[in-house]
């Protein structure tokens, strides 16, 4: 197969089945739960269910923030984390060749972010992600959680942050279609791998944390 | 039969001119400089090539291109010194006349002659869509390819299929390495390919006697071992993230990448950005337009040609989104049916 077949496989027929999977195996979690439906409940709501759900949403990624926390204890998930997320997140949506496409995939006007950002952002998130990682590995708490899922995620993401940075810093000789469809395919992998494993915090966080939220605001108690 | 040199001394230039063109023309064809010396000699000596021209489903761009070469050999050299035995478009004579001429040529030059073949081949239905004095294309181009030393394909159709090949493929287009088989077909495609590329190709072939080295898709790769995207002036640009907008805004004006415009330059392989055009002024991103990549397989059916490349093909859109949720929902809905099922036994 010659480098731009491929790059058309993976760009085209592979992206259009990865996204139909992504939104099929999210809604399909989602709704299985939704459909077996709540308890009645009965008791008048004591708080404001909804506010309680928005704020929770807004405020948990700040909860811990304690610099005793931050800093004495949990450092490298903190910071890491922290940094993982916000550059995962940024690179995915808003780095231009990115951006075009979800504007293409939503009509949303979606903006772009300067290289000089995307790199930050490319750099700090492998850097993060190196870290958490050797940290799972060497914590002993964390290691008992930690099972074959994680790593999968973790390389596979590390690799596509690698790929893409490869891609758009290395001039690449006679490679570079290669290149840039290994980090396609591999995206393409990990859009399929969401709904079906722990990743899919990356939706059900919101919704899982609202509907601690709502509870709360349903009992009139505080977090 | 003139060698390249004789042709330069009768049409009146120096010999200085013609070691000036052999450098350029190692240079081009990427050969060290100690077989410069190689180079000039079998120039020199060897006799003129003889190549016969076949054109199929084409259009005669490639023709077109091909006698343009300017930059290696100056036009009135080349047209001396490729001696056309056969080539519809620029031939004199014609029926009759024509084909005894290739037939005979065929036989004289046999196992010596280049073919060169422009536009697709089509052996659909007996490969009655192209036929030439009553021939038909497929049955043409196995007689003269018997023979030849070397086969050429020029340009996209007959290196891909190219247009003739797009959707719906009413003909039954077909690369001509894929009449010829196990044939080495050196491939030089381009809509059209650049005429530099093609003469050097035919000039490498002098000599040193042997086809050039090719990649794994019959290109030759000393032309298409990079993309477009790997030697583009603009390549800084891309780097910096910094994007033309459209063909006529500021950023445009000041020469920014034209990746958002639908530039294909990252995945197609040409010379453009480095032999350019017309004796090396320009080539298409230079004059301000993306490159559609051209020389690439298929590149007509992409049909995206003023969109990035980084959005999906085909296109996804809401209803896409939709209907992954309607699928979801549905499974949802029956899992969670099943389950209320179970739980109420
Ligand atoms: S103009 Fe095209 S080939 Fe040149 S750097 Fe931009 S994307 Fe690459
Ligand atoms: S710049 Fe691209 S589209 Fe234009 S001639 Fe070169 S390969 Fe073909």
């Amino acid at each position: 197969m010659g480098d731009t077949t491929f790059y058309d496989l993976v760009r085209g027929p592979l992206l259009r089945f990865a996204l139909f999977i992504f939104f099929a195996g999210i809604s399909y979690r989602f709704f299985r739960v939704v459909f077996l439906g709540l308890p009645p409940d009965y008791a008048k709501p004591k708080g404001n269910p909804y506010y309680m759900a928005v704020k929770k949403i807004v405020i948990k990624p700040t909860m811990g923030w304690t610099f005793n926390e931050i800093f004495s204890r949990r450092a490298v998930n903190f910071i890491g984390g922290f940094l993982f997320h916000l550059g995962f997140l940024g690179l995915t949506f808003f780095v231009p060749a990115h951006a075009l496409l979800w504007r293409e995939i939503t009509g949303l006007p979606i903006p772009t972010i300067p290289n000089l950002l995307g790199d930050i952002l490319a750099y700090a998130a492998l850097g993060s992600l190196l870290a958490l990682t050797i940290h799972r590995m060497l914590n002993p708490v964390l290691k008992l959680l930690t099972g074959k899922d994680e790593y999968f995620a973790n390389f596979l993401i590390g690799a596509i942050l690698f790929t893409g940075l490869l891609a758009t810093k290395w001039a690449g000789g006679g490679f570079y279609v290669w290149i840039l469809s290994t980090h396609m395919l591999l995206a393409d992998l990990l859009i399929i791998y969401i709904p079906f494993s722990r990743l899919s915090h990356f939706v059900y966080y919101f919704l899982s944390v609202g509907f601690m939220g709502w509870n709360a605001g349903k009992r009139g108690v505080s977090f | 039969m003139e060698s390249l040199y004789h042709i330069y001394r009768r049409r009146g230039y120096t010999r200085r001119d013609f070691l000036k063109s052999v450098l350029l023309l190692s240079a081009v064809l990427g050969f060290p400089p100690t077989s410069f010396g190689q180079a000039v000699k079998a120039l020199e000596l060897k006799p003129k090539p003889v190549v016969i021209w076949l054109e199929f489903q084409d259009c005669a761009g490639c023709t077109e291109s091909f006698i343009r070469s300017t930059s290696i050999l100056p036009s009135d050299v080349l047209l001396d010194y490729i001696s056309l035995e056969y080539h519809e478009t620029l031939m004199s004579p014609s029926g009759f006349y024509a084909e005894e001429a290739k037939r005979e040529a065929i036989e004289k030059y046999k196992g010596k002659y280049i073919l060169i073949v422009e536009g697709s081949v089509s052996p659909r239905n007996k490969g009655v869509y192209c036929t030439v004095s009553g021939k038909s294309n497929v049955e043409l181009l196995k007689e003269a390819a018997q023979n030849a030393g070397l086969v050429i394909a020029v340009g996209s159709c007959a290196s891909w299929g190219g247009i003739p090949h797009a959707e719906p493929n009413p003909t039954g287009a077909v690369p001509v390495s894929q009449i010829l088989g196990d044939r080495q077909v050196v491939n030089i495609p381009g809509c059209p390919p650049i005429s530099d590329v093609m003469v050097a190709v035919i000039a490498g072939f002098v000599i040193t006697g042997k086809p050039p080295e090719l990649d794994s898709m019959g290109r030759p790769k000393t032309f298409y071992g990079q993309t477009i995207h790997d030697r583009c002036y603009r390549r800084p640009f891309y780097n910096a993230g910094k994007l033309a907008g459209s063909f006529d805004d500021e950023s445009a004006r000041k020469g920014y990448c034209l990746y958002k415009l639908g530039c294909k330059g990252p995945i197609t392989r040409n010379a453009c950005a480095t032999i350019r055009w017309n004796g090396g002024l320009s080539f298409p991103i230079q004059s301000g337009h993306p490159c559609f990549g051209c020389s690439e397989p298929n590149f007509w059916d992409r049909g995206f040609i003023y969109s990035p490349l980084s959005v999906v093909e085909g296109g996804f859109g809401w209803k896409g989104i939709l209907a992954g949720v309607a699928t979801g929902v549905a499974l949802g809905a029956a899992s969670a049916a099943i389950n209320k099922k179970f739980r109420e036994k």
